[in-house]
C-alpha cells in the first residue's frame, strides 16, 4: 500500500477516503551530517578536514497523540580519552503529547526556540559551510536544555505558532566575555534546576515568508549568593526577531538578537571574568539561485549569497571592565551553495572576519558537503 | 443530507478518526447540504459530491509522510478536473504545520494535471517546514492526477 517516490517520501493513498490513517506504532529513523575543509589565510594554519557533525534522528510514534523524536550527535567523528575535541551528544531527546493543531505537550530535552539556526539546523537549511558566528557568540546553537512546554498553532487560520517552555537555567560560571551565555548552558548534563526559566516564540508564515519573535528569561546564579539569590537571581534576558523571505530565485534572512546580563559586575567579581552586561547583533543575508538565469525548469539549485554579520558580546559592560573592541565582530561571508536536491548542499565560502580593534583578523575558505533525510 | 452525510460516515471504519473534519472540509469546499455519494475505484474510494443532479466535483483522502508521521490530506476537484481546494485533515508532525494554512493551500486552486505543481515554482515553500511542504505537493499532485485520470476514463462519473 506504500510506494517509494521521489526524495525518499512515501505516499499512503488511503484505500478508503473515509478512512482517515491512524498512526500505527511506526519507528523512523533519519538523519543529517557534514564534512568541512577550512583554509585560513596566513601562515601555520595549514587547512584542516574535519566530520564536523553526524547525527542520527530516532523518532518512534506509540500511537495517534503520543510520539518521542530524538537526535545523538557526534561531533568531530570521534572521542578518545585524554584528547582535546569530540563530543557525543544528544542534541534532543523529548515526548509529544499531541491533544489537537492548537496545542502539543511537550517534556524532555527541548531546544529554546530562539532565532532561526537553533530549531533549523540542518546543513541543506543554512548558506555556508560553518553556522554563522552569530550562531556560536550570540544565540549558543544548537541550545538544548530540559523542561517542558507547549507548541501548537493559533486557530482561525491566523497564520501563527507558537512554542513555550519552562526548562533549566544557564549558569553564570560558563558566561564569558568572548562567547556571552554559551558556556553557561548546561544541555541536559546534571542540570542544575535552581533558577526555573522560560523560553518561547511567537511565528508568523506566509508562502515564502517567516517572521518570528523569540525570548528567553532566567536566572543564572545557582547556588552562588553572590552572583544572586532567588530563582531569578542574576538574570539573563534575551529577545529576538528573525525573518526569512522566498522569491522565486530570490532569498533573504535575518536575525537579531540582544541580550542583557544585567548582574554581569557581580558575575565578573565571582569568576573573574569580564562578561558583557549587553550582548547584540545580528546578520542580514541574500541569496540568488543562479541556475533560474541558465535552467529555469531545473528543480536543482545554484545559490550565490552574500551575508554580512555585526554582533559584540561587549556591547556593553559593567563598571570595572574596559571593553574589548576585538569582540566587536563584523564579518562578511560570500559565496556558493549547490543543491542538487533539497536535502542535500555542497557548499563552498570565503569569509572576511574583522573586528572593531582590526586585532587578529584573518580571512578563511571553506568548503564542505551537508546532507540530510 | 447532511444527516445522511454523516451517517454514512459513522458506518465507514474510521478507527479513532475524525469523520466530521471530513464532512467539514466537503460542506467548506461545496456548500453546506451537498449530496455525498461514495464510489470505489480499485481499492481507493472517491467521494461525489452534487446538489439536485448537479454534479459539483469529487473528493479523496490521501495520506503522505512526512519526516516521521503520516499527513492526511483532502483533494477536491470540480466538474472540470481543476482543483477546486486541498484540506489538511490531520498533522500530526513536529514542524511544518504551516502546509495547512490557507494561504499556502491557496496556491493549488484552479491547477490542473497540465500545471506541474512544483515546489519552488509554482508552489512557494514556507522557511521551516520544507519536509511538509514537499510531501503534500507530492501527493496533492498524484491524487489530483488520479482523480482527473478516472474522471476523464469514465471509472467516477
Amino acid at each position: 500500500m506504500r510506494t517509494v517516490v521521489g526524495w525518499g517520501l512515501l505516499v499512503v493513498m488511503a484505500p478508503c477516503p473515509l478512512q482517515i490513517l491512524t498512526a500505527q506504532e511506526r519507528t523512523t529513523v533519519g538523519g543529517y551530517g557534514e564534512v568541512h575543509y577550512t583554509n585560513p589565510t596566513g601562515p601555520k594554519t595549514p587547512p584542516v578536514v574535519n566530520l564536523a557533525r553526524f547525527v542520527v534522528y530516532l523518532a518512534h510514534s506509540f500511537d495517534e497523540r503520543l510520539a518521542f523524536r530524538s537526535e545523538l550527535e557526534v561531533e568531530d567523528a570521534k572521542i578518545e580519552g585524554g584528547k582535546a575535541g569530540g563530543e557525543v551528544g544528544l542534541e534532543q531527546a523529548f515526548l509529544d503529547y499531541r491533544l489537537g493543531d492548537w496545542i502539543t505537550l511537550r517534556t524532555g530535552l527541548v531546544l529554546p526556540p530562539v532565532g532561526i539556526i537553533n530549531e533549523t539546523h540542518e546543513p541543506p537549511t543554512f548558506n555556508g559551510v560553518e553556522r554563522p558566528g552569530f550562531d556560536h557568540d550570540v544565540i549558543p546553537t544548537t541550545w538544548r536544555e530540559i523542561g517542558l512546554g507547549a507548541v501548537g498553532t493559533i486557530p482561525g487560520g491566523s497564520g501563527l505558532a507558537y512554542r513555550v517552555y519552562l526548562v533549566n537555567g544557564l549558569r553564570a560560571d560558563g558566561l564569558s566575555a568572548a562567547e556571552g551565555i554559551r558556556e553557561g548552558r548546561q544541555e541536559g548534563q546534571q542540570a542544575s534546576f535552581a533558577n526555573p526559566s522560560f523560553t518561547g516564540r511567537l511565528e508568523w508564515a506566509r508562502p515564502g515568508l517567516k517572521i518570528g519573535g523569540s525570548f528567553w528569561y532566567g536566572g543564572t546564579a545557582d547556588t552562588n549568593a553572590a552572583v544572586g539569590t532567588g530563582s531569578f537571581g542574576a538574570p539573563v534576558a534575551l529577545l529576538s526577531a528573525d525573518a526569512r523571505y522566498e522569491s522565486g530565485p530570490f532569498a533573504a534572512r535575518a536575525v537579531v538578537a540582544n541580550i542583557s546580563v544585567s548582574d554581569a559586575q557581580a558575575v565578573n567579581a565571582a569568576y573573574g571574568k569580564s562578561v558583557g552586561s549587553r550582548i547584540a547583533g545580528g546578520y542580514v543575508e541574500g541569496a540568488y539561485d543562479l541556475l533560474r538565469l541558465v535552467a529555469p525548469a531545473s528543480s536543482q539549485k545554484l545559490n550565490a549569497f552574500l551575508r554580512h554579520e555585526r554582533y559584540d558580546t561587549q556591547a556593553s559592560v559593567a563598571a570595572g571592565v574596559t571593553r574589548d573592541r576585538s569582540l566587536a565582530r563584523r564579518i562578511t561571508t560570500f559565496g556558493v551553495t549547490y543543491k542538487p536536491t533539497w536535502n542535500v548542499a555542497f557548499k563552498g565560502d570565503y569569509q572576511l572576519l574583522r573586528n572593531a580593534a582590526a586585532a587578529g583578523e584573518s580571512e578563511v575558505l571553506s568548503l564542505g558537503v551537508g546532507y540530510q533525510f | 443530507m447532511t444527516l445522511a452525510l454523516a451517517a454514512l460516515l459513522v458506518t465507514a471504519q474510521t478507527p479513532a478518526a475524525p469523520p466530521t473534519k471530513v464532512a467539514g472540509s466537503i460542506a467548506r469546499l461545496f456548500g453546506p447540504g451537498a449530496r455525498v455519494d461514495t464510489l470505489r475505484v480499485d481499492t481507493v474510494s472517491v467521494l461525489r459530491v452534487s446538489r439536485a443532479d448537479s454534479l459539483l466535483g469529487f473528493a479523496a483522502v490521501g495520506n503522505v509522510l512526512g519526516k516521521d508521521q503520516p499527513i492526511t490530506f483532502l483533494v477536491a476537484i470540480d466538474p472540470t478536473d481543476r482543483l477546486k481546494d486541498v484540506d489538511i485533515l490531520v498533522y500530526r508532525e513536529l514542524y511544518g504545520g504551516e502546509v495547512a494554512y490557507e494561504p499556502w493551500r491557496r496556491q493549488f486552486r484552479g491547477k490542473s494535471t497540465g500545471d506541474s505543481l512544483r515546489v519552488g515554482k509554482e508552489i512557494r515553500s514556507i522557511s521551516g517546514a520544507t519536509i511538509s511542504v514537499h510531501a503534500v505537493t507530492l501527493g496533492v499532485r498524484r491524487m489530483l492526477a488520479e482523480l482527473a485520470a478516472w474522471h476523464q476514463s469514465g471509472a467516477i462519473r
